[in-house]
């Protein structure tokens, strides 16, 4: 299964996460400031509305009053006494009495006057003909103020059908005798509806009846006001979202009861959208800002990838270069950052991987590779162990004569021939050159690596060389040379290997007794006597596992030791 | 509002034979004694009404009436003599007596009969806290209560009375038959449930700054 989130490009995963956290980080923002909005809003709304509702009833309070004064003057008014004064009630007189009271309070838009006798029967009023629903809904308010302690009563009403406000105060002539009641209606449609808008800035409707609500006043469109009809339920709601033609509405609605009639409901709202128009500019912001930071964010992550998979790329190229094994070429970074102490690492790896690879050339240049190989491990620490190893010495017979009727560049040519021959059939069974030592050879069979059967890697050895030799007569001889003979002594002992010399310079060899007559013996091969030119110890030959064919020479003396050593000189083998 | 009807509650049983007088106390529902009621005795056997020997003042000082109640017998005259240095309107809307004395000066008095038994009420178009009632009645057997809420009745002769008792803040006389004996002394006790003081208080002249 493969994670969507493996990118084969640094770039892309680099560009993904920027852009990633910075939207989700713009868009909670984003999702946070609209809501927070809406509900600042939606707060903001209730609060209007709120106020809106009190200030609708101090609007009816205050025009209460004035009515109220209205009517109280009207009442206590000279004339009003001098219709009850004459001995025949007039209705005419009276009706056209109260219409020149209507004038007197014009401003108050107040449709109705009435007159009513103490025991409510209709005495006059400014229409002439009151419906008899009006007069009921008078005759209501009468008797609320007849039971009141101040004689006096207030409420709504639908008067000549127009919504209004309603007062009812006693002729009291004098008082506290009631001669008749004065009631009088007040429209509060249009006009106050306006007020209250102006006031407010809501949108004001009135409207009446049980379940299917009709219109009286609204300062809504008349569609608008129509689909709000058909929307409302006959219900109190403190606040509610209301679409009205498709745009939400807060919305509060307040039952007003009227005297002797249906309810009317005064509806308050505020259009969201239009509460919300500042927040949209904040939020136009900052969805620009969004949109501009992810491109500045996906323009600074190309950027920043571009200036770390270049790099990268260069050095895993340079990786390659390095593999091959060019430590010659070297990265060119312009730069100090971790980036470019990187570069600069791997140019010095290059240039430690060159040196060692120097090192190493020399190394097995110089000692065999077994010795490099054990230095390299171990280190080139001081000290030896004790360890049974067989010593081979070879020695080049009449090189002096040699080197004396050559030229000094032929000398070494030849020398190097032999030497390269040598060494060949000594590495090829198992021994370690150990050193030249002129055209001297000193080569070694279980060190540095140990061979439980030195003795006879030694003596194979010994023989390939000897078979080495014949070829490269054989060589001389077709190149017009004269051929070279050598000694060869082997010897077989315990010494002790290890790295000889001082801190600075060192060798690994071997130390012992048994090295020098190793040297001995190959020296005794100059003994024409022995007429071979493969001397072994005794020592070796017990060592050796395998049969191999001898013959001995007896015992001879050697030097710088007590007593006699048993040497045996290496034939031919017959077998292979 | 609805007035209950009045409570007459006799605590002493009859009415000696041969007295000429007795006496009455009313009281409100609350036992506080109730002052200018008027109470008055009716004969069944209606005799002639006596002519009024005098006539009645009813003066207008200090911006009110004085007397608050006058009771009196159909056909006298009242004297409404203006003591003050404003003038004044006297109008009467009540059916027993309408009529007005348009703004008459100040040292001036005005005559005014009532013919009519009922309730008058007199008020003043200039000072709507003024008011006074009169009574007009068709017997001269006739007291108002004073502080006290007592009343004394007498000079009349034992037989069968109407006795009627009536207050501004009832809106009929309460009535209650009655058989008076020649030699008893009674004393009666009446209740009355009277309406909420409606009487506009007069606006405190001279002590707030003026406009």
């Amino acid at each position: 299964m493969t994670s969507p989130f493996r990118f084969r490009r640094f770039r892309t995963r680099l560009l993904v996460l920027l852009l990633g956290l910075l939207g989700i980080s713009q868009a909670v923002t984003y999702v946070l400031v609209t809501r927070a909005n809406r509900t600042t809003a939606i707060t903001a709304i209730n609060e209007a509305l709120a106020r809106g509702v009190n200030q609708f009833a101090s609007i009816a309070e205050r025009r209460k009053a004035d009515l109220l004064l209205a009517a109280r003057l009207m009442a206590a008014d000279y004339a009003m006494r001098q219709l009850f004064l004459i001995e025949e009630f007039s209705p005419a007189t009276a009706r056209s009495a109260l219409e020149s009271y209507q004038e007197r309070i014009q401003r108050l838009q107040t449709p109705v006057i009435i007159l009513l006798s103490p025991e409510g029967a209709l005495l006059a009023d400014t229409r002439g003909r009151t419906n008899e629903g009006q007069r009921v809904a008078f005759e209501i308010l009468r008797a609320q103020a007849e039971a009141s302690d101040f004689q006096e009563a207030t409420g709504y009403g639908f008067i000549a059908d127009i919504f209004s406000q309603m007062v009812m105060v006693p002729l009291l002539a004098p008082p506290p005798e009631v001669v008749a009641w004065v009631g009088l209606a007040f429209s509060i449609e249009e006009s106050t509806a306006r007020e209250l808008k102006k006031d407010s800035a809501l949108e004001v409707s009135f409207l009446t009846g049980g379940r299917t609500p009709r219109v009286i006043a609204s300062t809504l469109s008349a569609a608008l006001a129509e689909e709000l009809a058909r929307k409302t339920n006959a219900k109190e709601i403190a606040s509610t979202e209301l679409d009205l033609n498709g745009e939400p509405y807060i919305t509060t609605l307040r039952r007003l009861e009227t005297t002797g009639g249906e309810p009317v409901w005064i509806v308050l709202q505020r259009s969201l959208e239009a509460e919300l128009t500042p927040s949209r500019l904040l939020e136009r912001i900052i969805l620009f800002v969004t949109l501009a930071s992810l491109a500045l964010a996906a323009i600074a992550a190309l950027w920043i990838a571009r200036g770390i998979s270049r790099p990268v790329q260069r050095l895993a190229a340079h990786t390659a270069v390095i593999a091959r094994g060019d430590y010659t070429t070297r990265l060119q970074f312009d730069r100090i950052d971790e980036l470019g102490q990187l570069a600069e690492g791997f140019n010095r790896m290059s240039t430690g991987l060159a040196e060692r690879d120097q090192v190493r050339d020399l190394l097995d240049k110089n000692v065999s590779p077994e010795v490099a190989t054990q230095l390299m491990r171990d280190g080139a620490a001081l000290g030896g162990e004790e360890r049974e190893v067989t010593i081979l010495f070879a020695d080049l017979r009449g090189f002096t004569t040699l080197s004396e009727s050559l030229p000094p560049r032929e000398v070494v040519t030849l020398l190097n021939r032999y030497l390269d021959r040598m060494s060949a059939a000594i590495e090829a069974h198992g021994g370690v050159i150990d050193k030249f030592i002129g055209d001297e050879i000193m080569a070694l069979f279980g060190a540095p690596v140990a061979q439980p059967d030195s003795a006879d890697h030694a003596l194979a050895a010994a023989l390939a060389m000897r078979t080495a030799l014949a070829t490269l007569n054989a060589e001389f001889a077709a190149e017009g040379r004269s051929p070279l003979a050598f000694g060869v002594g082997i010897n077989t002992a315990r010494v002790v290997a290890g790295n000889i010399g001082t801190q600075r310079r060192l060798n690994y060899s071997v130390i012992g007794d048994g090295v020098n007559i190793a040297a001995r013996l190959q020296s005794l091969t100059r003994d024409a006597v022995h007429r071979t030119d493969i001397i072994l110890s005794a020592a070796t030959l017990e060592a050796a596992t395998r049969r191999w064919r001898t013959r001995p020479l007896g015992s001879v003396l050697v030097k710088g030791r007590t007593g006699t050593l048993s040497i045996h000189a290496l034939e031919q083998q017959t077998h292979p | 509002m609805k007035i209950p009807p009045l409570a007459l509650v006799l605590l002493l049983p009859g009415l000696a034979a041969g007295a000429t007088e007795f006496t009455l106390t009313v009281r409100d529902a609350r036992g506080n004694p109730v002052t200018d009621a008027v109470v008055s005795l009716h004969a069944h056997a209606a005799p002639a009404v006596p002519t009024p020997s005098a006539d009645v003042v009813i003066a207008q000082e200090d911006k009110e009436y004085d007397p608050y109640v006058t009771p009196l017998i159909v056909g006298t005259r009242v004297l409404f003599p203006n003591r003050d240095t404003v003038q004044h309107h006297i109008y009467s809307l009540s059916r027993p007596k309408r009529f007005e004395k348009p703004l008459y000066a100040s040292g001036t008095e005005e005559a005014v009969v009532f013919d009519q038994t009922g309730v008058v009420v007199l008020g003043c178009n200039i000072h709507d806290w003024m008011i006074a009632y009169v009574v007009v009645l068709a017997t001269p057997y006739f007291a108002k209560t004073d502080a006290d809420g007592r009343a004394r009745l007498e000079g009349f002769v034992p037989g069968r009375y109407r006795l009627e008792v009536w207050h501004p803040r009832v809106s009929k006389p309460a009535t209650r038959e009655l058989t008076i004996d020649a030699d008893s002394n009674p004393a009666l006790e009446i209740s009355l449930n009277l309406r909420p003081e409606r009487r506009i208080r007069r606006a405190p002249e001279n002590k707030t700054g003026g406009y």
